[in-house]
């Protein structure tokens, strides 16, 4: 799914910290995804309007990110605020960074530029992060992967994995043509589901990647 | 009293290694520059003197010559840290810092070449040596993600060892070769905690603030 076409998960809610920012990409395209001091996400185009370099690299302070480059700092609004260079400068309103729609759901951070989408439905009340699982394989062979593991579709990106009391949600963001990122999390409380479960999920994860993986290996040799 | 030098270049990351141990234990240290590019001053006689195998970081102590990166971090723990904070005793904790210097000697080298061939330009398949380092990476990140589980912030133990400080270069400096830190959640977390210990210094390649 591409950023106009609906909700793209990009990370666990829990991976950002406040003032923190990282890079991920949706197809390609360079998202910067980060968290001001107040606790509220953000996702922006990830390219600093003066030279093109990544704002991802860069570092948050309160509420404005700023680039590594040149310190150029923008506001949530992704309007340019402070130019270093110029310290009196009243900023032109034209030095803006397109910024995305971001909603925070099932504790994944979800983007996208459309008006009229939802987030897949799934009754949750409690939720206990995972991880997010990065595979080399195309987002099509992930999500058959986990339709053969056991999970139910509830939207062409996400889908809910039912084993014996526990249910995990899962939503898949195809970060390039050959590359996926599958977003789990634990329906249910951390009182109940921390550590241990977490940890044992986690490690189921990693086996379907290492299946997944294998088969692309022997396709090649084939 | 410590009489440390260090004979270091400033853009070679096992001598950072180096850098970073002798700050991190609060030590105080003498600098030699040795001129690794494009002068390879390392290969010379006067350095092959004292290290035969013409690397860096080489440490002098007194009368002790020490080469190679881990040897160096252990002799350094051993002799200044006599809490042992860095290079725990306990047998368990003792192993598995070793298991982690190992990975940095070995599983880490293609990280170690990827970024001598891409800022350098010294010879290597460069596609082959991100993909592995993608792959050390990968371990890395998965074993910090169980940690992260058992309410551990480190590789090993309760606070930061050798074993964070041997694996952290290679990994804040992935970005001089092509590899971002998108695809590693648990390690962008453990590296904003090894940046804020006493002691931490960055190197060009890693940003200074954070």
């Amino acid at each position: 799914m591409k950023l106009n076409e609906g909700w793209v998960p990009v990370g666990l809610s829990s991976s950002i910290e406040p003032g923190t920012s990282t890079g991920t990409t949706i197809e390609g395209s360079e998202i910067v995804v980060w968290r001001d001091n107040s606790g509220h996400a953000h996702a922006w185009e990830d390219r600093c309007p003066h030279r093109g370099m990544r704002l991802s690299f860069g570092f948050v302070r309160g509420n404005h990110i700023a680039c590594l480059y040149h310190g150029w700092q923008y506001d949530t609004a992704g309007q340019c605020r402070y130019i270093p260079a110029h310290p009196t400068l009243d900023v032109p309103q034209t030095i803006k960074v397109p910024i995305y729609r971001v909603k925070e759901k099932y504790g994944i951070i979800w983007t996208t530029t459309a008006e009229d989408v939802a987030i897949p439905e799934a009754e949750a009340t409690e939720i206990t992060p995972v991880r997010s699982l990065y595979v080399d394989r195309p987002i099509d062979d992930v999500f058959t992967a986990f339709m053969a593991a056991g999970m139910t579709s509830l939207h062409t990106n996400a889908g809910k994995v039912v084993r014996g009391d526990d249910v995990l949600f899962v939503a898949f963001q195809a970060t390039a043509a050959a590359k996926t990122a599958a977003h789990i999390a634990i329906f249910g409380s951390a009182a109940v589901y921390r550590g241990a479960k977490q940890k044992h999920y986690a490690q189921w994860a990693e086996g379907l990647r290492f299946e997944l993986e294998a088969a692309q290996g022997e396709a090649e040799v084939a | 009293m410590s009489d440390i030098t260090l004979y270091n270049y400033e853009l070679d990351e096992q001598s950072y290694r180096a850098r970073l141990a002798l700050s991190m234990l609060g030590l105080e240290w003498k600098t030699i520059a040795i001129d690794m590019f494009p002068g390879a001053e390392q290969k010379k006689p006067e350095m092959l003197a004292l290290n035969p195998l013409g690397t860096l970081p080489v440490v002098r102590d007194g009368d002790l010559v020490l080469h190679g990166t881990a040897a160096i971090l252990l002799y350094l723990a051993k002799a200044y840290d006599p809490a042992g904070r860095w290079l725990p005793e306990e047998p368990a904790s003792f192993g598995a810092v070793a298991q982690w210097l190992g990975f940095s000697e070995t599983a880490m080298a293609p990280a170690v070449k990827a970024r001598l061939q891409a800022v350098f330009d010294i010879s290597g398949d460069a596609a082959a040596l991100r993909q592995a380092a993608r792959k050390t990476f990968r371990i890395m990140d998965d074993h910090m993600i169980a940690r992260h589980f058992d309410g551990k912030e480190w590789f090993v133990g309760d606070g930061p060892t050798l074993a964070d400080l041997a694996l952290f270069p290679s990994f804040a400096l992935s970005r001089d070769y092509g590899v971002e830190h998108d695809e590693y959640p648990a390690l962008r977390r453990w590296v904003r905690r090894f940046r804020a210990l006493k002691g931490f210094h960055a190197m060009p390649g890693i940003p200074g603030y954070h």
